[in-house]
């Protein structure tokens, strides 16, 4: 009896955290963006004492927030492809190989993990320049892809690791091609997590603002450099609100998406033994 | 195949080995299959016999070694055009491929056109008693059913090889037994050539038409069943086959000095020997010759037999008694082995 009084405490405790981390922010960001120009919200007003959409007009109108949505949405999938097309090889390696240094290769290509992103965003920004890499979105691009590589090659890595060689032997044995190997052993195993490591990249390089902001200033924007430049010395909150909500609102929904596909069953990878 | 002037056998390995870094696993092996000959690669864990196998089906390349497939030459060509198709210990069907796709990829690959392809799948699936799960995944079927579908899937492809890698080893003790009748009756109708391997030692006496022992590499013995049974040539074989009873003797003019005095055998060396002769040929009482006396020291009721222990002489002797009869430790027994039972065997492989 008591374990169930626990358990349903546990779970009232879990849906409070929830509200208060989850939905209490993004109510919060919702009201602010849509307080009327025309009113402050000020103390002791417990909601807006106006609410329309007028902040979202002035923002589309008065700043480069369009071209902003257009570079980071355009940026983050090109770059969220490529990263996982470039890793794919060395994830490869790392799940399907033995070679001499193998583990040692494995963490080193994660130590960039742990490096600041500007520390890194400033001096790849020199590095772009001396290379005479002068055009920012390719410059974005190349940097976003080098930057985020590390966490499709694990993804990945993973992945290939799970596809079973008696698989790939079998399919062979029947006299596949390299190609049909591919699409009967290998791709239906790796289809999460070539989703997983897409998805990833795409909302990394979507937030990125070390970078973005060191190699595109000042008239390159994306939505992060536009945000940021909301804080601090001309902050805005309403304006700030509005531009979190565009950032934030897709990526929540991507995020639900890699969760369902990271959870679904995969017949893929389940072994055969009956 | 026959090439002019001399026969070739269809499956010929010759001198093959196999080293990993420091793990020679295969140390020049021999052997040749007929057409339609059922070959079984019998050893315990860590001998060989997959090594082997994958060697054969193309997995592996030997270090050394020649093999030829209807007189060609096997080892250049990949396994996806080897004529030879794979029973997978585990199966390793494609987890996403209802039933009738896994059998029909096999035929695909060939580029068969649609029609032929139904018609062989629809044959196999009738062939294997499949048709009603046709449209499921491997993983809705039992270890059994997925273990015909892998059959299936191999004979799909009408390999004049089928290569069966401890396909039983997942099965329950009964569903085994009826799998393997199965196997071997589909190997007398279809008419393949098989290379079983299998741990399994009753396996290996029920199925093959010839039984390739290995050990540590090499081939111990090779023979019909019945010969690998009841003539071993090492103690290993005795061993590992079945149940044996091994002594330390002496032969000298057709009789043999052992611990429990002097016996008569069939077929004896001189000098140093290690006699055998297996539980079950043990008959109750004493008789004219290989007259032997002893102490209970155990005994377990098995069924169709009893396990008895006795000590004889300082020696642990192994008898398996038919009938009903209770032998209590401590008892005293008296029996003889016929002389047609007793061999003699090497210490080692040589």
């Amino acid at each position: 009896m008591s374990a169930k009084i626990l358990q349903r405490l546990l779970v009232a405790v879990l849906v409070a955290v929830m509200l208060v981390w989850l939905i209490v922010p993004f109510a919060m960001a919702i009201l602010w963006s849509m307080v009327d120009p025309s009113t402050a919200w000020t103390y002791p007003d417990l909601l807006p004492p106006k609410l329309s959409f007028e902040r979202w007009w002035i923002m589309w109108q008065t700043t480069s927030l369009p071209t902003a949505i257009l570079n980071s949405y355009s940026l983050a999938p090109i770059a969220a492809l490529l990263t996982a097309l470039l890793a794919a090889p060395t994830a490869f390696a790392f799940g399907r190989l033995d070679f001499p240094g193998k583990g040692l290769a494995q963490i080193l290509i994660l130590v960039p993990l742990v490096m600041p992103g500007f520390v890194v965003a400033i001096f790849f920004a020199s590095i772009l320049l001396q290379m005479g890499f002068f055009a920012r979105y390719p410059a974005i691009l190349f940097g976003h892809v080098i930057l985020y590589l590390p966490y499709a090659v694990r993804i990945l890595s993973v992945s290939f690791g799970q596809v079973r060689t008696d698989v790939v032997n079998a399919a062979r044995d029947l006299g596949a091609s390299p190609w049909q190997v591919f699409r009967v052993a290998y791709l239906p195993v790796l289809r999460p997590g070539i989703f997983a490591a897409f998805l990833v990249v795409f909302i990394l390089s979507l937030e990125e603002f070390a970078l973005a902001f060191v190699v595109g200033s000042p008239d390159f924007t994306t939505i992060p450099t536009i945000l940021y430049s909301y804080l601090g010395y001309n902050f805005i909150r309403p304006n700030a609100a509005v531009v979190a909500l565009i950032l934030v609102v897709p990526n929540v929904l991507l995020m639900l998406g890699l969760e369902r596909l990271l959870q679904s069953a995969n017949p893929a990878s389940v072994s055969g033994k009956g | 195949m026959e090439t002019k002037g001399t026969f070739v056998a269809y499956l010929a390995a010759t001198d093959i080995g196999m080293r990993f870094d420091t793990f020679e696993a295969l140390k020049g092996v021999s052997f040749t299959a007929e057409r339609g000959e059922f070959i079984t690669l019998l050893g315990p864990s860590g001998c060989g016999k997959t090594t082997l196998l994958n060697i054969v089906a193309g997995f592996l390349k030997p270090t050394r070694g020649a093999l030829t497939l209807d007189g060609a030459d096997l080892l250049p060509i990949p396994p996806e055009r080897r004529d030879s198709a794979m029973c997978f210990q585990s199966y390793a069907l494609f987890p996403h491929l209802s039933v009738r796709d896994n059998i029909a990829f096999g035929p695909r690959q060939k580029g068969l056109t649609a029609t032929e392809v139904a018609k062989r799948v629809n044959d196999l699936l009738a062939q294997m008693a499949l048709d009603a799960h046709a449209g499921k995944l491997p993983n809705a079927l039992s270890g059994g059913q997925q273990q015909r579908v892998a059959l299936a899937r191999a004979l799909a492809v009408g390999p004049g090889l089928v290569l069966f890698d401890e396909p039983l080893s997942n099965l329950d003790a009964k569903l085994r037994d009826q799998v393997r009748t199965e196997i071997r009756a589909l190997q007398r109708r279809v008419g393949f050539t098989a290379l079983y391997v299998t741990h399994d030692q009753a396996e290996a006496l029920a199925l093959s038409d010839r039984i390739l022992l290995l050990n540590n590499g090499v081939i111990e013995q090779e023979g019909a069943p019945r010969d690998i049974y009841f003539k071993p040539r090492t103690r290993f074989v005795a061993d590992f086959i079945g149940a044996a009873n091994l002594h330390a003797g002496i032969a000298e003019a057709g009789a043999l000095a052992t611990p429990f005095g002097p016996l008569t055998g069939a077929g004896v060396a001189t000098g140093a020997v290690t006699i055998c002769w297996r539980p079950e040929m043990a008959r109750l009482g004493p008789a004219g010759v290989n007259s032997l006396a002893g102490i209970v020291s155990s005994s377990a009721f098995q069924g169709a037999y009893t396990d008895v222990f006795v000590d004889a002489a300082g020696q642990t002797v192994r008898l398996q008694l038919p009938g009903a009869a209770h032998f209590a430790p401590g008892e005293a027994l008296s029996f003889h082995v016929p002389p047609s039972a007793i061999t003699t065997v090497a210490d080692t492989a040589s």
